[in-house]
């Protein structure tokens, strides 16, 4: 497709690498004014990466981006702005304690340098707002409205900037259907006026019926481009994980013995409710879905660091009550965070401090820490788990990504629990420390424990999980065997569509 | 991968020790340089009697210090109750006296000031309050009762014997300073060898990995400011000893001197990293310059323009240094 006059958007050869990785390799991008272009992918194809480059945010390391035809450079969010490119993130991003109006005009205030035209806010909020057919009064404090009207003001606040160009990032996931149907009225409005809009959605369904083209991303890469006509969800699902699926994450064959952890109809009252599952003895339990489906809430409530309100989560049998960490580590559940660098690190502390951090009153004798013992343990797992540098007193945010993960796991292995929750545990690692990791797992089930292994990447879930639960909107699939497993069916049930 | 991932660590330690190195000797070599000129330039600096005085005076604050070194390192940026803790300790302890007896006096009057600190702690610690709050406003309320308890009036002490001790010397060194040097070890062996010292760096230096690594992170926070109250209820009731009277506000100031050597001694006020003995050398050098100003002459106003540089320096340089250290 050559430039047309009524290109909204063209963006051509993005790259966009950081280091390590490769986010973005060579995407090719174009959306026309008075259309509705969604984009899908799995988690990590380089969606929102893309965006952030549309809304400049990030530089890409190549490639040429045209806005209305004429080619631009944006070095920060407010050049996006000012060329008429709006976004409206998935998370509310508003001020709670101010007004409705001065949420929509926020940064755009009437009366710049003067006195704030108070009166004149209002009324054109007002208008924006009935344009929209929202029924907000615009002198409500944002804060007192539901998360879907507060959705609908993120929306309006994009409106008012008179854009050329919206991009929604999964607008409709805090919305029930009915709101949907409205802000689909709201879209097809904003493309009756020549507004180019851009739609990110897990939810193909939606993108079978608002949109007119649809992208597909996978692993950075733009895989294709298609008019909406013609094309079914199960079609795009093959686009979107349509790789080989090799056997790069080879499982050693374990023992599977009884059930060592068991969790029924648990919930926190917020993100999941009526979760079940059970992981057995040498078993890997794969627990996948896309973000924010609940799985890491899942985690984080078994471990004690957030409250279950209903369910019951038994050990070996017994049931068990964790309201804390060292609880659970009593009862011997062990946890690797998701995010390393928040949860999982003590970054001043040296590799061996981070170590001995879970059990360090078992290191202890009238409260001074055995120097012999928090040496020697550091040096079991340093040397088992080959981590690189091989040195217990080096300052552990100084090692690699993935050298620090082997340490966080080495961690909890100190406390010898019966079972691991492993929480993304090769997000952002290397190709070889991520084969490193796996292949301490293995080991780890071939000693009989139980892990259950919270991943995006269905590459990995498929090579490495004996039996997968997906999670979508806070509830749980039956267990699917090993058999059962295909990247379409995990993505079907983790979409909520049912794929051919 | 495996060679480029090492050089790049070894460039990142050689720096680190580099600046690890500079900031402890920095101080060494700061104090040097302030005794060196202090013996030049007043005859009066390097005898053994002023020596001594800065010695015993710097010991009262010094116990405190200890105790805002916990605070600082736990990631709960400062004790404002102080001098609230401080009247606590030295009104108690010398209007308990013609009640119960000199020892039992200090001690409750040590107990009390604890309590302050768990009630601070669990405002911090449990309810999640801003520490400059809550310490600012339980020490308001401490004050208060303590004051209302003695009638707001100086308290004066009744017991030779205690004062005796107070003010009287062993081998030649004043008790005053062999208490501080007990607690300024003790601390220091808590902070850096024992298990409770272990986790209050871990909680401070990444509250969530702490929590997530079983450590009881709440508790750990809370006993920070539980440690440095019954710190000041020491040092108040020394200084009421030595004293022999007590006014309410006789603990003011020391909350802003502690807080200074701690942060001039390097301690982060981020959290997550520092000693007792760093604390203490920044007291020794903010001390030992107080005193050279003060044999020198130095106006009062300048003296605290001095010392509000060397906080803002050396706050400013923990900021630079986690720039370039954590990020």
């Amino acid at each position: 497709m050559t430039v047309v006059a009524d290109c909204a958007l063209d963006m051509r050869g993005i790259s966009k690498t950081f280091p390590g990785v490769k986010a973005l390799s060579n995407v090719n991008f174009a959306v026309k004014f008075g259309t509705v272009h969604a984009v899908v992918g799995e988690n990590g194809a380089g969606k929102s990466t893309l965006m952030k480059v549309l809304n400049g945010s990030y530089a890409p390391t190549s490639g040429t981006i045209k806005v209305g035809g004429n080619e631009v450079r944006m070095r920060k969010p407010a050049d996006a702005q000012a060329l008429g490119i709006r976004m409206v993130h998935q998370e509310i991003n508003l001020v709670p304690d101010l007004t409705v109006a001065e949420n929509v005009y926020l940064g755009r205030m009437p009366g710049k340098w003067t006195w704030l035209r108070k009166g004149e806010m209002i009324r054109k909020a007002a208008a924006v707002l009935k344009e929209l057919g929202a029924a907000i009064n615009p002198r409500e404090r944002l804060g007192n409205l539901s998360i879907s009207q507060q959705q609908l003001v993120e929306i309006a606040k994009a409106y008012a900037a008179q854009p050329r160009i919206i991009v929604l990032d999964e607008p409709t996931s805090s919305l029930s259907e009915h709101e949907t149907a409205a802000l689909f009225r709201i879209l097809r409005k904003m493309r009756g006026e020549g507004i180019a809009i851009i739609y990110i959605s897990h939810r193909l369904k939606e993108v079978l019926e608002i949109a007119d083209e649809v992208t597909v991303l996978r692993e950075g890469s733009m895989i294709e481009t298609r008019p909406i006509e013609g094309i079914t969800a199960a079609e795009m699902i093959r686009l979107m994980v349509g790789r080989e699926v090799s056997n790069v994450f080879p499982k050693s064959p374990a023992e599977i013995g009884a059930s060592v952890l068991r969790v029924e109809r648990i919930g926190d009252g917020a993100s999941f409710r009526d979760v079940s599952f059970d992981v057995r003895a040498g078993e890997i339990l794969g627990l996948t879905g896309l973000v924010g489906a609940g799985r890491t809430e899942v985690a984080r409530a078994v471990f004690g660091l957030s409250r279950l309100v209903e369910g019951s989560v038994s050990v070996n049998g017994r049931k068990v009550v964790i309201n804390s960490p060292s609880e659970a580590v009593r009862a011997g559940i062990a946890y690797v965070p998701e995010d390393r660098k928040g949860d999982g690190i003590v970054p001043g502390m040296s590799v061996r401090e981070n170590i001995s951090l879970p059990i360090l009153r078992r290191l202890t004798s009238f409260g001074r820490i055995r120097r012999s013992a928090d040496r020697s343990l550091s040096a079991i797992y340093v040397k088992q788990f080959s981590i690189s540098p091989p040195d217990g007193e080096r300052r552990i945010n100084l090692l690699s990504g993935g050298n620090q993960q082997k340490a966080v796991i080495a961690k909890w292995l100190a406390a010898k629990p019966a079972v691991l929750i492993l929480d993304e545990p090769t997000r952002g690692v290397d190709v070889g420390a991520k084969a490193e990791i796996h292949h301490i797992i293995g080991q780890l089930v071939a000693d009989g424990m139980a892990v259950v292994m919270i991943s995006s990447e269905l590459p990995e879930i498929l090579g490495v999980c004996d039996r997968v639960v997906v999670m979508r909107d806070g509830r749980a699939s039956a267990p699917l065997t090993r058999a059962e497993l295909s990247e379409e069916r995990i993505m079907a049930l983790a979409t909520g569509e049912e794929a051919a | 991968m495996e060679i480029s991932g090492v050089n790049r660590n070894d460039r990142f330690t050689r720096g680190s020790r580099l600046v690890d190195m500079l900031s402890k000797a920095g101080l060494v070599l700061a104090i040097l340089a302030v005794v060196l000129y202090g013996s030049f330039a007043s005859p009066a600096f390097f005898t053994a009697g002023n020596l001594l005085n800065v010695l015993t005076s710097m010991s009262i604050v010094g116990i405190v210090v200890v105790g805002m070194t916990f605070v600082l390192v736990v990631g709960g940026l400062a004790d404002l109750s102080v001098p609230a803790t401080i009247a606590c300790g030295a009104i108690l302890s010398l209007g308990l006296q013609p009640l119960i007896g000199p020892v039992p006096a200090f001690a409750l009057a040590v107990a009390l000031a604890g309590l302050i600190g768990l009630l601070n702690g669990v405002l911090v610690g449990y309810v999640g309050i801003n520490p400059i709050i809550a310490t600012l406003g339980v020490g308001t309320i401490g004050l208060g009762i303590v004051q209302a308890a003695v009638g707001g009036v100086i308290v004066y002490g009744s017991n030779t014997a205690s004062a005796e001790f107070a003010k009287g010397r062993l081998l030649g060194i004043p008790v005053v300073v062999l208490i501080f040097l007990a607690i300024a070890l003790i601390g220091h062996f808590v902070l850096s060898r024992s298990f409770w010292g272990r986790w209050t760096l871990a909680t401070g230096g990444n509250y969530s990995a702490a929590e997530a690594s079983a450590v009881p992170v709440k508790a750990v926070k809370a006993g920070a400011f539980v440690i440095t109250a019954l710190a000041s209820g020491i040092s108040g009731g020394l200084l009421g000893l030595t004293l022999q009277s007590a006014r309410p506000l006789i603990g003011s100031g020391y909350e802003f001197s502690a807080i200074t050597a701690v942060v001039v001694g390097g301690v982060s006020i981020i959290g997550g990293f520092g000693s007792v003995p760093r604390a203490v050398a920044g007291l020794v050098f903010v001390q030992l310059l107080t005193n050279v100003m003060v044999l020198q002459g130095v106006r009062t106003p300048v003296q605290g323009f001095v010392l509000g540089i060397l906080i803002v320096g050396a706050v400013g340089m923990d900021a630079a240094l986690r720039k370039r250290g954590v990020a």
